[in-house]
């Protein structure tokens, strides 16, 4: 993943609101802006690509100058990392503790046999239990703010990056104005209050790709979302076909396998976006029983099957 | 299986994440918007010097609950113009009576005969409500009622499709029952009998209406073949029951020189009065990039002897990032003629049924088009399609060859 040394930042003006767009961490994203002050938008335009670049560049599992390339190759050696850096592993030792294992940001390493383009072949048993190895929070050493990893273990915050960026951008900008701003990152999105005069934002939920084939046009499912976090976990075009099954491309960390009937995605609405994002995360690796994991957390969810 | 009911974990996990960020969240408010879903096209269809039809049609849909839709569908045909009434083209001009028996017109010698008393308004209102049966089985189910002055169709059908092999294989089969009722102007002719050549000569007729019952089967399949291709096959059978006859058709009668007999040239057309039809189809659909290939092919045939084969392309080019869009369209049918079509007939060898209606002779016809999409946004499209079709004889059917123009204007919009 290659990020442009000086992305640039684009300024729309709507009715009503102002759009600021730029690419970070592999997606694009803007901010809606309900306020007539362009140098207002511009300010905070800056100021969440900033931010969203800062955090890609800290924690992106690609690139070869930061923390987690660092611990991805200390070799079994002691890694002391910095307060941000160790609340994010606090608040993923935790994630793995409430979700019994099936949040783990050790599993980026199965990836190296599920390469979800459509077309690689299934992999065999033995290397998923070679790879499973080198997969399990409970293998590392984590006492705050020293970090041991086993030689052939990574770790990968993907899982939570982008939804944790909209977080951190939704408290800096609520720090500069008190207007409505909804900051979206690919679809992982937070409104920071509700809009003048009873609006809200609104967000399309996209469908399926076969559904788009079979249908001439579908119409997306539309959210309107008023204050909060809204996160998506999933995407349809992700999978292996293989005899004739399908192999979607959420492995359950434990077996090294996709998980059997997850949705094709969920969209999760919670108080931050960072909660929505491991409350669908976490409905996904439920498999069929998504929706019911879902009812039970007593949160506005919607499920693409 | 899952043994053990999942567990709230939200409480903590709000905790939790309010720590790593040190609080921003207070609340969420988000709801689903379930905005009305509106179609609209405006269709122009001229042939020359022949048909003209306009038809505006109107379709909303919305979503009453979870996966759960109700739709509706007003449809208004108006059409003007002149159609084939059956007869030959002869060296000298030829008078025939209009339905009603009160009125004459004229076909100049060595033009195609055509009814110029055609015009007609049709309105046709459907229904339909898409439910879930189940997590993987769907129904819609549906009706339909159409009316115009001679003609009046009521119907009802249902629609069952399954998904199976993890959404990789949907399982259709539909059932359909419709009942027609007709009531030509003049009443309904007797079959074969000769058409009255003066203005308010008296035609044999059989009462003033007659119906017709249909039902209708499909099986079908669809298949997802890639992540990027889709294969669907369909099978229909339909049954029609009733009066199949088109009741303003006529054919001439010639004598032994060729030459329209001297007595009662004309007599009206009579059809079985059953039909089964069935279908093949098969479609294909395959994405490249952005842009979308549809190619089918649907082979008909039924008891009348008619037998088809329909090849239809179209091809959306994605532009601009999917803002707008040029679908070219090739459509090519060739049909082969029904057992009891006949151009004319010969003095003293009236066969027991018999149609010279075109659309039931040997014939090809080929479409080429294209549309023009413009995405407006979330909840804006708009289109335009232009379309030219070229009907032609084939073998050595005699009857003309025509041409007609198709334009279409859709907009749809959410509300």
């Amino acid at each position: 993943m290659v990020v442009a040394t000086e992305p640039s930042l684009l300024l729309e003006r709507h009715d009503g609101y102002f759009c600021s767009r730029f690419h970070a961490m592999a997606s694009p994203c803007e901010l809606l802006i309900e306020t007539t002050d362009q140098a207002l938008a511009e300010h905070l335009g800056r100021l969440a690509r900033d931010e969203a670049l800062r955090i890609e560049h800290k924690f992106s599992r690609y690139r070869d100058d930061n923390i987690i390339f660092q611990i991805n190759h200390s070799h079994g050696q002691a890694v002391a990392v910095d307060e941000e850096t160790a609340d994010l592993l606090d608040y993923a030792k935790f994630c793995y503790e409430l979700s019994d294992g099936m949040f783990d940001i050790t599993s980026g390493v199965l990836g190296k046999a599920w390469r979800f383009d459509g077309h690689t072949a299934v992999p065999d048993e033995v290397t998923i239990e070679q790879l499973l190895n080198h997969v399990g929070w409970q293998k590392l050493n984590w006492s705050r703010p020293q970090l041991i990893l086993r030689e052939g273990m990574q770790i990968d915050l993907g899982g939570i990056g982008k939804e944790y960026a909209v977080d951190r951008v939704a408290g800096l900008v609520q720090a500069q104005t008190d207007c409505s701003v909804l900051i979206n990152f690919g679809g992982d999105l937070f409104s920071t209050r509700a809009r003048q005069a009873g609006k809200a934002w609104q967000i399309g939920i996209e469908q399926p790709d076969y559904d788009k084939l079979h249908k001439q046009a579908v119409a997306n499912k539309l959210i309107e979302i008023t204050t909060g976090g809204l996160a998506t976990s999933g995407d349809a075009r992700r999978h292996i076909i293989k005899d004739g099954k399908r192999y979607g491309h959420i492995l359950n960390p434990k077996t090294g396998w996709p998980v059997h009937g997850a949705p094709c995605s969920v969209t999760v609405a919670a108080v931050s976006c960072t909660e929505a994002g491991i409350l669908a995360t976490l409905a996904m690796l439920q498999g069929e029983h998504a929706e019911d994991f879902l009812v039970t957390q007593d949160v506005p969810y919607w499920v693409v099957r | 299986m899952q043994l053990k009911k999942p567990k709230p974990i939200r409480r903590l996990l709000t905790a939790a994440t309010s720590t790593l960020l040190a609080g921003t969240a207070q609340q969420v408010v988000a709801a689903e918007k379930t905005p009305w879903q509106v179609d609209s096209a405006f269709l122009y269809y001229s042939e020359q010097d022949r048909v003209t039809v306009y038809e505006p049609v109107v379709a909303v849909r919305q979503e009453t609950g979870d996966d759960e839709f109700v739709g509706m569908r007003l449809v208004l045909d108006s059409m003007t113009g002149a159609s084939p009434n059956g007869a030959i083209p002869t060296d000298s001009p030829q008078t025939f009576t209009s339905p009603s028996g009160v009125s004459t017109y004229t076909t100049p010698a060595g033009e195609t005969p055509l009814d110029s008393s055609f015009h007609d308004t049709r309105a046709a209102i459907s229904a339909d409500w898409e439910m879930p049966l189940d997590e993987r089985l769907k129904a819609v189910f549906g009706g339909n009622f159409s009316r115009e002055y001679d003609y009046t169709s009521l119907g009802v059908d249902a629609t069952f499709s399954w998904d199976l092999n993890q959404r990789n294989t949907t399982l259709t089969t539909g059932l359909s029952m419709s009942q027609d009722q007709i009531n030509p102007v003049g009443g309904v002719p007797t079959g074969l009998s000769p058409v009255p050549t003066t203005a308010g000569g008296q035609k044999s007729t059989e009462g003033d209406s007659e119906t017709k019952d249909i039902s209708g089967l499909l099986l079908g399949m669809t298949q997802v073949i890639g992540p990027k291709t889709l294969l669907q096959v369909n099978y229909t059978f339909a049954d029609e029951q009733g009066y199949l006859t088109d009741p303003y058709k006529l054919l001439s009668v010639l004598d032994n020189s060729g030459q329209l007999r001297a007595s009662d040239p004309y007599v009206y057309e009579k059809r079985p009065d059953s039909r089964q039809r069935q279908a093949l189809y098969v479609k294909g659909v395959h994405q490249f990039g952005a842009d979308v290939l549809h190619a089918s092919y649907r082979y008909y045939w039924d008891d009348w002897g008619v037998t088809s084969h329909t090849y239809d392309l179209h091809y959306r080019y994605e532009l601009a990032g999917g803002r707008h869009y040029l679908q070219p369209h090739l459509r090519y049918y060739l049909q082969n003629k029904a057992d009891f079509y006949h151009y004319s007939l010969e003095d003293n060898n009236i066969p027991a049924y018999a149609s010279a209606d075109y659309r039931l002779g040997d014939m090809s016809t080929t479409t080429i088009g294209l549309k023009y999409g413009l995405v407006l946004g979330e909840s804006h499209e708009f289109g335009a399609r232009l379309e030219s079709m070229q009907q032609k004889a084939e073998g050595d059917a005699p009857f003309e060859d025509n041409t007609a123009v198709i334009f279409q204007l859709n907009y749809s919009f959410l509300f």
